[in-house]
């Protein structure tokens, strides 16, 4: 169970959290125009670092704010909460 | 009990005024308050206590606390439970306790056949023989054989609870370091939680002479706990142990008695701002040939035994130790008239301090224990130099072992933090940087216990300044100990098939050489191939041994070995302690709509169906099979009128400039273009091309709409919503609020619909021309404030009377009431989903899977060609682009008209045994063809449609013939009427 | 057999309205309905009857007794309210139940991992949290504490209470 520091709420149990999947480059403006390879590659190939990710949260349990966390997957250390992007 | 000599007259912490009766293997035994059961057996001259796990050797009690390896027990009667140390169990009057590994009991085992045949049975054996054809053929046997105690075979009487706690400072051991900790963060007024797994706190002040400040040190522990249990921000718990130490300071703490007597044991999740683990350490046993036998005991236990339970565990004792604080314990055991025949010491020479503190007492320097002798009790032990040369034999019946000390690191190591190994102390130490988890004390390294106290302060001064807290003036008080040395001896020349580095799991120094042998010399591999380490002790007195004996075969030092993880539970723990409250009934979060009870009181088969809600599947009237009843509900939809309880769909509001917008980018059709007061059908995709959910959105005005979802995705669809919109779209003006909980409809369906809705009374237009399919209205029905939507899943005419929920059983009752008249009936879920699959309607988790598409559904018309871009365009193109065969929704009929298909059952080509090519969604017996019909997905389905195909079962194949997926009204004529 | 020294019971409907959108847009449109702003998040502020809670980044529940409802909304004109203003009664979508006595902070405890101290969690204080799983918003209530909860969970959670309560 990890602590969000959610910047509405303050520091928050995991429980009131969903994961919401690594975070992505913003979503392409235009689909259409990016080529096949860099659309698969935007959707499906986030990084796994041992190491810091950036990953979303919602916090659907208390304020419904969607978060971007830093977070590193070995020690769980959270550098960084941040609301919306 | 009296005068057989083991319980010493005087002294120790048990109450001689309360004597209490129990029975152990079978015999009647009393003992005293205060006692464990260990310490009540060995005061009753018990000394074959358990037969091992595998051999099914005798053992006796080896330990005084957590770190016992030997003697489990079961529980009879009320307290039953299975695999709990005898040095752990408080006594209690009429405790009834059985050893767990034998049978029919530790004297008379039949398994100590084994023995004999150990040498067959040497580690990996399991993996070597059983592996084929199937482990599974064997396991059963073995697990009997082999087996540790059974599960308790009903429930306890009583409940368990499992609380979230919050602390500044949490710390683990009521030790000497751990109260000096807790004394300077509660005096500095911080939220403090002490948790201590003992009966009583003190840790190993209570079985060592010590004094702290000129008086004896237990008095400093009293007035310690007194001035602790005066502090209002102080929560001071024993008998709870504190099991593991998670991410982010979640500590686990198991609080086995707790003081309100309902509670079989409780679970306290803390979140603490810094953990300080001042968890003593754990002395390891020397490793020689027979060094389990009954009568070999870890030096600080015997040590325990006479001070704290005032009980001699031998007459004639025989020290085997390589470090120096085995002399106290020798010079303890001799106060309490036990003869001390020898302290053999593996080192030459013996610092003076050590000799001094056993003054007297024969020490046998360089020397060591070889091998004992005796079977079910020790009789002697067989001594000789270290270096080699001439053996000579000691008659005892205790032998009192030390291999040095081992920091419990455990709690501080599972939060991730470092150890090292020290040549000094030659353990594994804490060597991380200051964090939010910190050792104190013995666990940090500072076996003396001036240094003890004061570690224990620093850190709590430490953790204190981290917070933010001012510390106080500390004011530490003096105490004298024995200064800690030691040469390790990882094992003794000759050590082999009989010296047990694991006594719990029986791995040898044998077992550990035919590892290396096979080459496991990875410590994890090793600890896997023999199973040392692995047991419900987890190898607290045994893994540094073996750590030590690997590195020495290996020509490594133990720090190059290193250690194996360290995982919770430091302790077992109880499951239902893990679970708490949240058990039987509440164990999963359930939903009722207003009109469950109602539904109850009809007689109506309640079940989950979908995000929780309990819901009617079927009203059953007296006598009626469950095909008729499914049947006559239908029936009445399609030829009279039926009433569904529609609360639980998922609604949603949707406001703002950019509404229309926003339904446009997340719906594959359009809706910008919809007029106030319509609807529009929509299918909502994830950006990977697969369907989320489906619903009819209508909109309220210009800025405004509300969504229907299904009911098992209504969370899903507002988690996407909410994320498209926060992370995608934030310049957009849009505004969601969930209301599935604020309208709650009546779906009043059939032919005769219109007439009910008249009958009840609305001044809403009804005439097909005003309020035509897929429209809504504001207005009265029933004098009720409504939202009538004319909305249809099931194929007829169909009108959703959405009120306030607590005016639906009203509407309910007026419903039930005017269509009197027409047959008005109450329909579940399972007439539902008859009706839909008849319309070949999709359904969530039937035929939209995870990997379905609209075009795979036939719905290629709701992909409106013209928008460039709605999320999941791109995924569904690019899958469509690579040509690739997919499986397409089609209907299907059995040949035979009876022969039901289950559901998901696999389409096979021809029905061979051969990769699947599609599986049945749906099927059911339809009122309308008054047969078994049904959806499938199938490979390239569409074009196959008038052919055959094949569901290949386990007893055979059923032959379907295939048709296009809609069996009623396939023009809609009835749903527009 | 005892269990804690509390009482659970079930509260009334309250009259609820949801408000989203600016602060200053929605101070524009409610005009003096609502008590003041609360100035920090997930606390409330009260005014005749009413109570502001400011809920998460842009959002606000107004509360008031459940005779009050009709006349707040015919003063909010949910169904006119502009664009970038959301006025939506929910009142029928929370149950509340109140956890009072002398033992309500450990009944609590069982229920949410939500820090309830005095220190932490302030006379004002209103939160939406995790309690036995679900979605349920905190608030201090006379001897103890007030839990609500989406009305289907009502049962559940009532239940749940009970035999946390022993």
């Amino acid at each position: 169970m990890l602590v969000l520091d959610c910047p509405f709420c303050g520091p928050r149990n995991e429980s009131e959290f969903a994961y919401g999947g690594p975070a992505l480059a913003p979503r392409p403006a235009d689909p259409s125009a990016v080529s096949d390879a860099d659309w698969v590659d935007w959707l499906t190939v986030p990084p796994n670092p041992m190491g810091e990710v950036e990953e979303r949260w919602w916090h659907l349990r208390g304020c419904g704010a969607w978060l971007t966390v830093r977070r590193h997957t070995v020690t769980h250390a959270v550098t960084e909460v941040r609301l919306g992007r | 009990m009296g005068g057989n000599g083991w319980r010493l007259a005087e002294g120790g912490r048990i109450d001689r005024s309360r004597p209490l009766r129990f029975r152990f293997d079978g015999r009647d035994h009393v003992g005293f308050h205060g006692d464990t059961l260990a310490s009540a057996l060995l005061a009753n001259g018990v000394r074959l206590s358990a037969r091992s796990f595998k051999y099914h050797r005798p053992r006796g009690i080896m330990g005084a606390g957590v770190e016992e390896p030997a003697t489990l027990v079961h529980l009879a009667g009320e307290l039953a439970s299975g695999n709990r140390p005898a040095t752990t169990l408080r006594l209690s009057d009429g405790l009834e306790a059985w050893p767990v590994n034998a049978w029919p009991s530790a004297r008379l085992d039949i398994g100590a056949v084994n023995q004999m045949i150990a040498r067959l049975i040497p580690a990996g054996f399991y993996y070597k023989t059983f592996k084929w054809p199937d482990w599974h053929l064997y396991e059963p046997a073995i697990r009997r054989a082999a087996g540790l105690a059974p599960a308790p075979a009903t429930p306890p009487d009583g409940a368990w609870e499992a609380r979230h706690a919050h602390a500044d400072i949490l710390i683990a051991g009521a030790g000497p370091a751990g109260l000096m900790a807790a004394l300077v963060a509660g005096r500095a007024g911080a939220r403090v939680i002490l948790a201590d797994e003992g009966i009583e706190a003190g840790g190993s002040l209570l079985t060592r002479r010590l004094s702290i400040a000129g008086a004896p040190a237990l008095d400093w522990v009293t007035a310690a706990v007194a001035e602790l249990a005066a502090l209002p921000n102080v929560m001071h718990l024993q008998d709870a142990a504190v099991w593991a130490c998670r991410e982010h300071n979640l500590v686990m703490v198991e609080e086995r008695a707790p003081s309100r007597p309902a509670i079989l044991g409780r679970s306290w999740r803390v979140r603490a701002g810094r953990v300080i683990t001042a968890t003593g350490a754990i002395e390891r046993l020397m490793v020689f040939e027979g060094n389990d036998q009954p009568g070999v005991m870890l030096a600080s236990a015997a040590q325990a035994y006479v001070n704290r339970w005032a009980v001699r565990p031998g007459r004639r004792a025989v020290v085997f130790t390589n470090n120096d604080s085995a002399y106290a314990a020798a010079a303890d055991l001799a106060r309490a008239g036990v003869e001390v025949a020898a302290i053999v010491d593996s080192r030459d020479p013996v610092p003076e301090h050590a000799r001094a503190a056993s003054a007297g007492l024969p020490v046998l320097a360089g020397h060591v224990v070889r091998s004992t002798q005796g079977g079910r009790a020790l009789r002697a032990v067989t001594v000789a130099p270290l270096a080699g040369g001439g053996a000579r034999r000691i008659d005892c019946d205790l032998l009192a072992v030390s291999g040095g000390w081992s920091p419990a690191v455990h709690l501080y190591s599972q939060s991730r933090a470092p150890i090292a190994w020290d040549d000094r102390l030659a353990a594994f130490l804490p060597a991380g940087p200051a964090g939010p988890v910190a050792a104190a004390g013995a666990a940090d390294g500072a076996l003396e216990l001036g240094v003890a106290l004061a570690d224990g302060a620093a850190k709590a001064r430490a953790a204190l300044a981290d917070l933010g807290f001012a510390p106080p003036d500390a004011a530490l008080p003096e105490a004298e100990d024995l200064p800690y040395g030691i040469t390790p001896l990882w094992t003794v020349p000759g050590a082999g098939a009989k010296a047990f580095l694991d006594i719990q799991n029986d791995v040898t120094v044998a077992d550990i050489e035919l590892a290396l042998r096979e080459g496991y010399s990875s410590i994890e591999h090793v600890k896997r191939y023999t199973t040392g380490g692995m047991g419900l002790d987890q190898g607290k007195t045994g893994n540094v041994n073996i750590i030590g004996a690997v590195a020495e075969r290996l020509g490594k030092t133990p720090g190059e070995v290193g250690v194996t993880t360290f995982r919770p539970p430091w302790t077992p723990v109880e499951f239902g302690a893990i679970a708490g409250r949240r058990s039987g009934p509440v164990v999963l979060p359930y939903r009722h709509t207003p009109l469950t009870d109602w539904h109850m009181d009809q007689g109506a088969v309640i079940y989950e169906a979908g995000a929780r809600w309990r819901r009617p599947g079927y009203y059953p009237r007296l006598g009626e099979a469950f095909q008729d009843t499914v049947n006559r509900e239908a029936r009445t939809v399609r030829e009279g009128v039926g009433i569904y309880d529609g609360a639980p769909l998922g609604k949603y509001e949707i406001k703002g400039r950019d509404a229309a917008r926003f339904l446009d980018w997340i719906y594959t059709n359009v809706f910008s273009s919809l007029t106030v007061g319509n609807g529009r059908y929509g299918l909502m995709l994830t950006d990977d091309g697969l369907i989320l959910d489906d619903g009819v959105s209508f909109r309220l005005a210009e800025d405004r709409f509300v969504m229907s979802t299904s009911t098992g995705n209504a969370d899903a669809v507002g988690q996407h919503m909410e994320k498209l919109l926060q992370i995608e779209r934030p310049d957009w003006q849009v505004m969601i609020t969930n209301v599935t909980s604020q309208w709650a409809n009546a779906t009043i369906c059939g032919p005769k619909a219109r007439a009910v809705l008249q009958a009840m009374g609305t001044d809403i237009d009804m005439s097909p021309a005003a309020f035509p399919f897929m429209s809504v209205r504001d207005g009265r029905v029933a004098g009720l404030p409504a939202r009538v939507a004319r909305v249809s899943f099931t194929g007829e005419l169909s009108f959703e009377v959405n009120v306030r929920p607590r005016d639906l059983p009203a509407l309910w009752a007026a419903a039930m009431t005017a269509g009197a008249p027409f047959g008005i009936t109450p329909i579940g879920s399972e007439a539902n989903h008859v009706l839909r699959v008849e319309k070949g309607f999709l359904s969530l988790g039937h035929e939209v899977d995870g990997t379905a598409d609209p075009h795979d559904l036939g719905m290629s018309w709701v992909m409106a060609a013209a928008k460039p871009d709605f999320i999941g365009k791109r995924s569904v193109d690019l899958r469509r682009a690579s040509g690739r065969p997919r499986r397409e929704l089609v209907g299907f009929r059995p040949l035979d008209p009876d022969r039901q298909v289950p559901e998901g059952a696999p389409l096979t080509p021809g029905g061979r045994t051969e990769a699947t090519e599609g599986f049945v969604t749906a099927c059911v017996w339809s009122v309308v063809e008054g047969r078994w019909l049904g959806l499938a997905l199938l490979q390239d389905g569409r074009a196959r449609i008038g052919t055959r195909a094949h569901v290949r079962l386990p007893g055979g194949v059923i032959e379907v013939e295939l048709c296009p997926p809609v069996f009623h009204d396939p023009k809609g004529e009835r749903l527009r009427s | 057999m005892t269990g804690y020294d509390v009482a659970i019971e079930s509260l009334p409907m309250q009259a609820v309205i949801d408000l989203k959108g600016e602060a200053a847009a929605l101070a524009g449109w409610c005009g003096d309905v609502l008590p003041q702003f609360p100035a920090r998040p997930n606390s409330l502020t009260r005014a005749s009857g009413r109570a502001l809670l400011h809920i998460g980044p842009g959002h606000w529940l107004l509360c008031a007794d459940l005779a009050d409802e009709d006349s707040l909304i015919a003063a909010l004109r949910p169904d006119a309210a502009p664009p970038q203003v959301s006025v939506v009664p929910v009142s029928d979508s929370l149950a509340h139940f109140a956890v009072t006595g002398p033992d309500a902070a450990e009944v609590m405890a069982v229920a949410t991992p939500l820090d309830l101290h005095p220190t932490v969690f302030a006379e004002d204080a209103a939160s939406f949290t995790e309690a036995f799983g679900l979605r349920a918003l905190v608030r201090r209530h006379p001897g103890g504490f007030a839990l609500s909860v989406d009305r289907s969970f009502a049962p559940m959670i009532l239940q749940a209470l009970s035999l946390s309560a022993g």
